[in-house]
């Protein structure tokens, strides 16, 4: 017996050839069982999402006869005549079992240790088990691949912390903040930045978001995507004692905010801390504010630099993840690698 | 010769310099993973310090809180347990890294020689008398964990606005939690200390009243209430900040440690 996979991800094509491979959720029913009429294998999975669409597979075969197989399924299914070299890549035995275990840890993934794919692997894995398209090889694969990532989760960094720069902010906030449910958020100038920012603050439970932008229009727009309220550019200053949070990213050339600006504000605020976070460059908010007690000034590049930092701890443990992965591939079936023939006995019943 | 209860004490303190050394490492690796090694050498050290107490005030037939040693044990073991309690939520139990150091030197000071003489047979002491010394001495050891959650919120503070890493990536409380924490122990210590002070018109006894007010350790407890209260008053007022009331806090408690057994020694009453 063979386990195998063949696809296209991230890493081996762009999204204009993704794009003609990948499946909507609900044909993938119909071509698992048009692939098991066709008769070369008895077992599949397949996993299709934004950066992969893969097909996993058992069947009698010898891998490369079963790969040869699925990669004329795949190109006449999806009806693609134009020419592929290097896009598809194929993985037989033990190579595929490290490749589907790296995917579920979110090694695979475009973000390091992103934790996304592994929920989409389970969703992909359920609809095959649903319409009982797995069996003895892949159910055993997929069950040990969830654990794997789980192991991988709880004894490595691989999965830790913020690696972009709203998720970041969100962290300083909870380290300055015992919880974010009652904490307000302003945010100044309505950039790209500062709306990710405010939304991961609002998912996180911040209690509510106010806009101030110079067009008041674009601030209305921004305030109501995030169930906030718009204020006038110029009266932000009148809400600076109710918040705790404070975004700002506009493309002024100047500081919007500086510490003569801020020293009369702070009194109202009864000594509660002001996490100030500006996005803007040039920056809106001048540096010295950042000695003024209990505010902290955080500008893109610190936030940057944290993200950073977690980014190269996750790199620091992909070697410790590859030898889990490595150790648990090669003792997934009791056998060395190349060696999955199925005994008698082990031949799953083909449903049809 | 020490009493075998001593040799339990020995154990705990030993325990806790342990604690201190694991301190060490946790802070090299920048506080990252839940503490339960801390929290379990504590626990471990408290049951050797617990029963040092029990077997010192089985055999003196009293609340062994009579003289320096006695009273540094007792007021440890309101830290530490002070501590357990407050360690139970995860994102304190930090606060033991930072305790054990503080908890290793005290105890050390506690066994230095003449500190515990010998020679006291089993005697009852009136319950008021012990129980007056109890609520101080617990008072002190919340003072005590609330200077703690003080010295991580103005480390974490300062971690904080100088955008170290430690900041972020350690599993220290957040800095609001840590005011709370110091705020609400100032406050618990306070109710403590007030309370076992009240208890003081009831053990005077027949001293004259200007004995009683020209007592070194009277004087020193009267201000030490003084700057408590006025701590948590002003913190309660909203003219101290966070920042300020750790300062406070923390200088507060080192004004204690340094003074608290001079005083004792200068007391007539407390002798």
């Amino acid at each position: 017996m063979s386990v195998v996979v063949i696809g296209l991800n991230h890493r081996t094509s762009p999204v204009t050839v993704r794009e003609r491979f990948a499946f909507a959720e609900s044909e993938i029913p119909d071509v698992l069982g048009r692939m098991r009429q066709a008769g070369f294998l008895e077992e599949a999975v397949i996993l299709s999402t934004c950066n992969r669409v893969e097909l996993y597979a058992a069947g009698p075969l010898a891998p490369e006869e079963l790969l040869g197989h699925l990669r004329s399924f795949l190109l006449r299914d999806r009806k693609f005549e134009g020419e592929l070299s290097h896009e598809l890549f194929t993985h037989g035995e033990t190579a595929c079992l490290e490749h589907l275990f790296k995917v579920a840890s979110g090694l695979d993934s475009m973000l390091l240790g992103e934790t996304e794919i592994l929920g989409q692997l389970k969703q992909a894995y359920d609809v095959a088990l649903q319409h009982q398209y797995t069996g003895k090889f892949l159910n055993k694969a997929f069950q040990r691949a969830f654990n794997v990532a789980k192991q991988i989760r709880t004894e490595t960094n691989i999965q830790r912390g913020s690696v972009s720069v709203a998720s970041a902010a969100v962290e300083l906030a909870e380290k300055i903040f015992d919880r974010l449910q009652d904490k307000k958020v302003l945010v100044i100038g309505a950039g790209d930045t500062s709306e990710k920012t405010a939304r991961a603050l609002l998912s996180r439970g911040a209690h509510s978001v106010l806009v101030s932008n110079r067009s008041h229009e674009r601030a209305v727009t921004l305030a109501e995507s995030l169930g906030g309220r718009a204020i006038p550019f110029d009266d932000w200053s009148g809400e600076f004692s109710n918040v705790d949070i404070l975004i700002s990213s506009t493309s002024a050339p100047h500081y919007v905010i500086d510490r003569k600006r801020l020293a009369p504000l702070m009194p109202a605020r009864g000594g509660r801390p002001l996490l100030m976070i500006d996005i803007a460059v040039p920056r809106d908010i001048e540096p010295e504010i950042n000695f003024v007690e209990n505010v902290f000034l955080y500008n893109i590049d610190d936030l940057q630099a944290i993200a950073d930092d977690y980014m190269k701890q996750r790199l620091v443990d992909v070697s410790r993840c590859e030898a889990i992965i490595r150790e648990k591939a090669a003792s997934l079936f009791g056998r060395p690698p190349g060696s999955l023939a199925t005994s008698p006995e082990q031949q799953p019943a083909r449903a049809s | 010769m020490w009493s075998p209860d001593k040799y339990w004490f020995l154990a705990a303190v030993f325990i806790y310099g342990l604690s201190a050394f694991y301190t060490v490492f946790l802070w090299r690796r920048g506080f990252r993973k839940d503490d339960w090694v801390t929290y379990g050498l504590l626990a471990a050290g408290f049951a050797c310090h617990f029963t040092a107490m029990i077997q010192r005030g089985l055999s003196l037939n009293r609340c062994p809180i009579d003289n320096l040693y006695e009273a540094t044990a007792f007021f440890m073991w309101a830290l530490v347990g002070t501590y357990l309690v407050v360690g139970l939520w995860p994102r304190l139990r930090f606060i033991g890294a930072f305790a054990s150091p503080l908890l290793f030197c005290i105890g050390v000071f506690a066994l230095f020689p003449g500190l515990d003489p010998a020679g006291e047979g089993p005697r009852y002491v009136n319950g008021p008398v012990s129980l007056h010394a109890a609520l101080i001495l617990l008072g002190y050891g919340a003072f005590g964990v609330a200077s703690i959650a003080a010295v991580m919120y103005l480390t974490q503070e300062h971690n904080l606005k100088f955008r170290k890493t430690l900041a972020i990536q350690s599993l220290l409380p957040s800095i609001q939690r840590l005011e709370m924490v110091n705020t609400r122990l100032l406050f618990a210590g306070l109710a403590l200390l007030t309370s076992g002070l009240a208890m003081a018109p009831l053990i005077i006894g027949g001293r004259s009243p200007l004995e009683v007010y020209s007592d070194a350790k009277f004087l020193w407890s009267v201000f030490v209430w003084f700057m408590y209260g006025t701590l948590v008053l002003m913190h309660w007022r909203r003219q101290l900040n966070g920042h300020r009331l750790a300062w406070g806090s923390a200088g507060a408690f080192v004004f204690v440690m340094l003074t608290f057994w001079g005083t004792n020694l200068l007391s007539g009453l407390h002798q």
